[in-house]
């Protein structure tokens, strides 16, 4: 990676990303796409029935909406930026040069679903004022609904890219980018758990909202349910669809077999995880579809938490399927392109970052050039003391035995094949051996491991003497591709 | 220049680079002045809930602004979306790097807008819960706007640390780039701006027809309001001019240009007829020419148009001799990767050529991941495994095809259905032969 290296050896790096991405796709799902649906309804329901209860359940619960989706959600939103430029520049760089378009018209369906969700909350109170200015109201609602599922449906395109770029390998264009085999898919199985999420969570909300009325309760609860239920069908049929598609399109790729068990065991959790929800939600909505209003809260209350946990483990399975690749058959999650690798095999990967303080492995230098190789090419996903510590990992293979370097450089030089998850060691022999002697020294000692923001960076003259980069050779001359 | 030059992302730009800059100048410009609102909003309602306590109009008078806060705060948000993106585009190489040097500063920004925001909402939705305790609400207000002020101060210190890659090596965590020269000086002319921008929006605002149905003052004329207002505009040009001309001095060589210069001096000239209309409308009692409300504000977006296509001016001279090393590096190292690339194809072919056993690339496939010839690494070294099967290659498939659990600290070995017989009978002669 030609970056400074950002680390936190805390938390990790890809945790920063993930509790921020999750975090965010759960308000995005509960509390727009799927919620803001549900308002509109509720508003419709106050109009045809004349009764004001409704419209103020309503704004009561586009308040709360409101409130998390302009903060928490808009803000983890641009975090997942903020973090995945500081984690994996390389990957974020290239994905937006990619994607550029694609993200500015998104960028442009984010300002009118700002603009849509701040007219329509702050245009409640006066718009109750005459019945066409109700109605306009709710055009608004209905639009501001469509919007948010369309900002959606783009971002799946993207992240249905980054597991499976399709043709976009070979053809470079935005289109073959965002047509990939994996979009539909996803698409529908996103939309239909976000409206059952979103419609659980208003429930859960309501029941809270309507302690003191319960017979108005049981007429909301009736109609929510009603409307959740109808989707919860949809998503058994998604669930499916996707678990249909997607296994097989992935595990065909997959070569080794502890990759298929490592594999199965995560999907068998989503999987078991999938049954179990939609069994239990579904039993809650049915029950609340007959008799609403004699479902306690806690029952949806534990539907929303099965529903958050299969988004989270669905995200999960999404991102390990992707491993080891950041952006599929492009780019490895160490931030290094597939077309690197026999560059810096050759010429050693040290040779070639910019950031790193050390040129050349030699034979007083091989802890601290060990070090830099690890700052490089495994730090973006382990940590040397946190979470998923490479110190851990030591430990859980080599234990209390003296850990050897050359039984780990035997397993370094291998790992991808057996842990399909993680790339091909992307350096030389040299550094190979120094990042084995630098994690054996783990065992005894581990000075504490700061990245760029705390260390900053070389001077570029200390280290520029032993640098060929400034003398590689210029094969664009010979070649007269350039003058 | 001694700054690190490192290589550019291998990919095109994904439009042409003019068109980029112009949306890069337009949405930033758009971005700015809906943090501008938001800012001065937040500093302004705290100030009047402050003046609030002696003279209660004031008070409805902040609340009336923390209205405008809430959703301008969501406008700049939105907005500064869009030059995120493009900055990210067109910088790369810099302003990963400066955000990274910086990045647990940069990385709070979020949790910091958050709460930020969060606060502005208990500050405004539940106004009447604090009547009596106005302490504490105050005491929200002033953190909330704490926080708006100290996250610009981030922004600077990272969009000023990109655009000298000479500084990079010195700089040690956020606080070092923070204290390099200028960052202060351009964040005092950015709040400044703030104060400016705000007071004459509210003035505008405090001018409209509804205004004083809105707020129903008891005592406080509009015409008062809007004079506050007004001095405070006024005086915040002052502090913008003088901040602006130490800025200007004190700018790093790196981006000077004439061009540079004129644009600048451009700016600030079409800013003088409104200091002048200002003045007079402070000065002539009793009434507010609101004519001169407008010209004041299109000279004001004049100068902000400049200045901001100033600011990008001065960026570009400043990093023109670092993109150009870039793109020359990155030129180098992409053939570079060709060659080497070409090399290891045709030496994957020789490699091909040299492997006689037939069982040997479907071990080194599938088994040397944890199995080296004479070292135990997850699994035992073929060493072991050659006396424990000495001759008995069927022993091995079968081991292989249904691993049993033997070595205690050893994990447990997955076993291959998925290869035929003839693959694995080829791969434990190998073993065997090794
Ligand atoms: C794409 C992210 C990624 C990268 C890059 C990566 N690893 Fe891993 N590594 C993992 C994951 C995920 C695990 C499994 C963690 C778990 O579930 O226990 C793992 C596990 C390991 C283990 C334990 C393996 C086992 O068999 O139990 C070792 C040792 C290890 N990694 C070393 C390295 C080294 C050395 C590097 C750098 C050359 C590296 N890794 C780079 C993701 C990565
Ligand atoms: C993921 C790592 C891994 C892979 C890949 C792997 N093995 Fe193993 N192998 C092990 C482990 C661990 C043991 C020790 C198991 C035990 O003692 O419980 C082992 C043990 C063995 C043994 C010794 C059994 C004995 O009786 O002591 C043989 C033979 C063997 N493996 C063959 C193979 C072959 C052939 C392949 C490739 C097709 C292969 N292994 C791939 C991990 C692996």
């Amino acid at each position: 990676m030609d970056f400074p290296i950002f680390h936190i050896d805390f938390i990790g790096n890809r945790m920063l990303i993930a509790v921020d991405a999750i975090l965010h796709v759960i308000i995005n799902h509960a509390f727009a796409v799927g919620a803001l649906p549900v308002v509109a309804l509720l508003e419709l329901s106050g109009i045809r029935r004349k009764d004001a209860r409704w419209d103020k359940l309503a704004y009561r619960l586009l308040k709360i909406i409101f409130i998390i989706t302009t903060t928490l959600g808009a803000l983890t939103g641009v975090g997942i930026w903020f973090s995945a430029s500081l984690v994996n520049p390389a990957a974020i760089g290239s994905l937006i040069r990619v994607f550029f378009w694609g993200w500015f018209v998104e960028w442009i369906v984010f300002v009118s679903e700002v603009s849509l969700i701040m007219a329509y909350f702050l245009s409640w109170q006066t718009a109750g004022r005459s019945p066409e200015a109700k109605l306009m109201h709710l055009r608004l609602g209905i639009f501001l609904a469509v919007f948010s599922w369309i900002t959606m449906a783009i971002i799946v395109a993207i992240l249905g890219f980054m597991m499976d770029p399709g043709n976009w390998v070979t053809e470079r264009t935005l289109m073959s980018g965002l047509f990939n085999p994996m979009y539909l898919p996803q698409l529908a199985f996103r939309t239909t758990l976000a409206m059952v999420m979103g419609g659980m969570t208003m429930i859960c909300l309501i029941y809270l909202f309507t302690r003191h009325d319960l017979a108005f309760r049981t007429m909301v609860l009736r109609v929510i349910s009603n409307w959740s239920g109808a989707w919860m069908l949809g998503l058994i049929v998604a669930s499916i669809w996707y678990y249909q598609v997607i296994p097989n399109h992935m595990l065909a790729n997959i070569p080794v077999a502890v990759t298929t068990q490592e594999y199965v065991s995560w999907n068998g959790r989503l999987k078991l995880l999938l049954i179990v929800g939609l069994f239990y939600v579904g039993r809650v909505l049915w029950l609340s579809v007959k008799r609403p209003g004699q479902v306690h809260g806690a029952k949806y209350l534990v539907s929303v938490l099965l529903l958050f946990a299969m988004l989270g483990q669905f995200e999960r399975v999404r991102e390990f399927i992707r491993k080891p690749f950041i952006i599929g058959n492009y780019m490895y999650a160490n931030g290094i392109r597939v077309a690197d690798y026999p560059l810096l095999q050759r010429d050693g990967i040290l040779q070639h970052a910019t950031y790193a303080g050390i040129r050349e492995v030699t034979a007083d230098n091989q802890i601290s050039a060990g070090r830099e190789v690890f700052e490089q090419t495994c730090t973006r996903c382990h940590t040397v003391n946190g979470v998923n510590s490479i110190r851990g990992q030591l430990k859980k293979m080599y234990g209390g035995k003296p850990w050897k370097s050359e039984v780990i450089a035997a397993y370094i030089e291998n790992m991808h094949r057996a842990r399909y998850f993680m790339p091909p060691f992307p350096g030389n022999k040299a550094e190979l051996d120094a990042l084995a002697i630098y994690l054996a020294s783990l065992q005894k000692r581990a000075a504490a491991f700061n990245g760029a923001q705390i260390n900053g960076i070389p001077m570029p003259d200390k280290i520029s003497a032993a640098t060929v980069y400034g003398t590689l050779p210029n094969l664009s001359i010979t070649n007269g591709e350039h003058e | 220049m001694n700054a690190p030059i490192p290589r550019d992302i291998p990919l095109p730009l994904p439009a042409p680079e003019g068109l980029l800059e112009i949306l890069l100048i337009v949405s930033f410009l758009v971005h700015i002045v809906f943090v501008h609102l938001m800012l001065g909003g937040s500093m302004f309602s705290l100030v009047c809930q402050i003046k609030g306590l002696k003279t209660p109009d004031y008070e409805k008078l902040a609340y009336r602004i923390m209205q405008t806060v809430t959703v301008n705060k969501s406008l700049a948000v939105v907005m500064g979306v869009a030059p995120l993106l493009i900055i990210n585009t067109l910088y790369a190489p810099q302003f990963y790097a400066s955000s990274a040097l910086i990045g647990d500063m940069w990385m709070a920004v979020i949790p910091m807008v958050t709460l930020a925001f969060l606060l502005a909402y208990v500050h405004k939705f539940w106004w009447n819960h604090f009547i009596n305790i106005p302490e504490l609400h105050i005491g929200i207000a002033a953190l909330e706007t704490a926080l708006f002020l100290f996250i610009p101060l981030i922004f600077m210190t990272n969009v000023n640390l990109m655009l000298f890659p000479e500084y990079w090596p010195q700089v040690k965590g956020f606080f070092s780039a923070m204290l390099l020269p200028n960052v202060l000086q351009r964040y005092l002319h950015f709040i400044s701006a703030a104060v400016l921008f705000s007071s004459l929006f509210f003035v505008w605002w405090s001018g409209r027809k509804t205004f004083l149905q809105e707020v129903q003052f008891s005592k406080l004329r509009v015409i008062d309001v809007r004079r506050f207002f007004y001095a405070f505009a006024f005086g915040a040009t002052i502090v913008q001019i003088l901040t602006g001309l130490v800025v200007f001095v004190t700018l790093p060589a790196q981006g000077m240009s004439w061009r540079f210069t004129l644009l600048l001096m451009l700016g600030g000239s079409s800013a003088l007829p409104a200091i002048w209309w200002m003045w007079q409308n402070l000065t002539s009692p009793g009434h507010l020419i609101d004519d001169n409300l407008k010209r004041i504000i299109a000279c004001f977006a004049c100068a902000a148009i400049i200045m901001g296509i100033a600011r990008h001016d001065y960026r570009e001279n400043a990093l023109a001799d670092h993109k150009t090393a870039i793109a020359e590096k990155t030129a180098n190292y992409m053939a570079a990767v060709k060659e080497a690339g070409e090399h290891a194809q045709l030496d994957a072919k020789d490699q091909e050529s040299k492997i006689s056993a037939p069982g040997e690339s479907a071990f080194n496939q599938n088994c040397a991941a944890c199995h080296h010839a004479t070292l135990p690494t997850v699994g035992p070294a073929l060493q072991e495994i050659k006396e424990i099967y000495a001759g008995d290659s069927a022993g091995i498939v079968a081991w292989t095809k249904a691993p049993g659990k033997k070595r205690p600290d050893s994990m447990q070995m997955p076993g291959f259905v998925q290869l035929s017989d003839d693959e694995l009978t080829a791969i434990s002669q190998y073993i065997l032969s090794h």
